[in-house]
């Protein structure tokens, strides 16, 4: 049975693929993942606190 | 009026002739050009040519995107969608997937050489630039196609020019600019977080009128932009050098709209246009709706000039004379001297931080060399 994917999906801000599993025109199963990361978890770490707003309104 | 060009097309839409000519205005303001061009600029946009462009979204937020599409009539959206043909752009376009791939891929090999390239967001190198993929395809593989067969590539926003927030330390997915990932393309840099679109529009408008692109620093970006220092032409450096400094948010100096230096401005070591062109349409920026300056426009910002809140230490010519009424005319000598006299006063009353960073006031040595000069 086919599996189709779309990558990538537009009119979305960020990046995102969708996978689906199609049995008799039918969607059985589907996995979505997001292909981008730049870590800002740990770019944030051990800053001043008082900044860190500045890169999370980044995301 | 060509019965083909942008000026027909825009009236169809309702942006009136006299609105264009606003339009070309403003472009040969941004870009310090004499008025005697503006007709030239009209000229050139009026034009039926629309340069094929790519915008390519990689390690991104969108919001140089999002700076692009905020604008007021005419809308730069509105000039640029028909000065330009955008052939491609993950967040506005209509195709998904192979079809989206394929208007881009298209482009590439039926125009090499001969498209402009628009880039946000860095390029992640780290691990085989597994960090960041469209249509399986690294943002580092994309960059290097795309841009590398471009007649020149603008990197919009902070991220494309340098790297930006993503490569901020310890950098984990040792995020690039466009010119260090493709040292071969051509390329302008137009760092900013995000972007100002007049900038962006500008380039394209120079580009259009004069068959070139604008004069280049040597970080490449234009110098009509990011030539002159923020702190020379802001709105409260009158401020600064009255000596008049906002010491607390939310206190009588910040009510007053007095200089922002001491919670952390960093104007005094930004080059941008920020204060002249401003954000929303010439609505406002960070300093005049009384935030200090993050230099969002200077490479790693976010590392280099210490938190957002932290005083740049050493900044010629930051005076002291505002509490000169509390505590007397005598002190209020002094405190032209600088940080002698900004320390004691500091320590009179008993607030502020305990060890003041040092500043040098080179205001009267300058002085002292310009009438020197001038004889």
């Amino acid at each position: 049975m086919p599996k189709i994917a779309i990558d990538p999906i537009t009119r979305i801000e960020g990046h995102l693929r969708i996978e689906a599993q199609v049995e008799g025109g039918k969607v059985t199963d589907a996995w979505s993942a997001g292909t981008m990361w730049r870590g800002i978890e740990l770019i944030v770490r051990n800053r001043d606190p008082r900044e860190v707003w500045a890169f999370l309104s980044r995301i | 009026m060509h019965e083909d060009g942008v000026v027909k097309a825009l009236y169809e839409r309702g942006v009136s002739r006299r609105d264009f000519l606003k339009f070309c205005t403003t472009m040969a303001a941004t870009l310090a050009l004499p008025s005697s061009l503006i007709p030239k600029i009209a000229e050139a946009l009026d034009k039926k040519m629309k340069p094929v462009v790519l915008w390519l979204e990689l390690s991104d937020c969108a919001g140089d995107s999002e700076s692009m599409l905020r604008a007021t009539k005419p809308t730069i959206a509105e000039i640029v969608l028909d000065v330009i043909s955008l052939e491609y752009h993950e967040t506005i376009m209509v195709p998904a997937g192979k079809a989206a791939e394929k208007s881009k891929m298209d482009v590439v090999k039926n125009l090499k050489g001969k498209y402009i390239a628009i880039v946000e967001g860095a390029i992640p190198t780290k691990d085989g630039g597994i960090y960041c993929t469209i249509g399986g395809h690294s943002a580092l593989d994309i960059a290097r196609e795309v841009c590398g067969h471009a007649m020149a590539t603008l990197a919009v926003g902070s991220c494309a020019s340098w790297g930006g927030v993503a490569s901020a330390s310890p950098n984990p997915t040792g995020c690039v600019g466009v010119k260090e990932a493709v040292p071969n393309a051509t390329v302008v840099n137009l760092p900013g977080c995000p972007v100002n679109v007049e900038n962006i529009t500008a380039t394209i408008v120079h580009f259009l009128t004069f068959g070139s692109l604008p004069a280049l620093d040597a970080r490449l970006r234009p110098l009509f932009g990011y030539g002159k220092r923020i702190h020379d032409n802001c709105e409260r450096r009158m401020h600064f050098d009255a000596g008049q400094f906002v010491r607390k948010w939310g206190d009588e100096g910040h009510r007053l709209g007095w200089c922002l230096y001491e919670m952390g401005c960093k104007g005094p070591e930004a080059y941008y246009n920020c204060p002249t062109v401003k954000y929303n349409a010439g609505t406002s920026w960070p300093v005049q709706a009384g935030h200090p300056c993050l230099a969002c426009a200077s490479n790693n910002n976010w590392d280099v000039m210490g938190s957002i809140y932290t005083r740049l230490p050493n900044v010629p010519g930051a005076s002291y004379q505002a509490t000169a009424d509390k505590i007397g005319l005598g002190l209020a000598a002094l405190t032209g001297a600088g940080i002698a006299a900004h320390a004691i006063v500091r320590g009179i009353k008993g607030r502020g931080p305990k060890e003041p960073v040092p500043i040098q006031d080179e205001e009267p040595e300058r002085r002292k060399k310009d009438a020197e000069n001038r004889d």
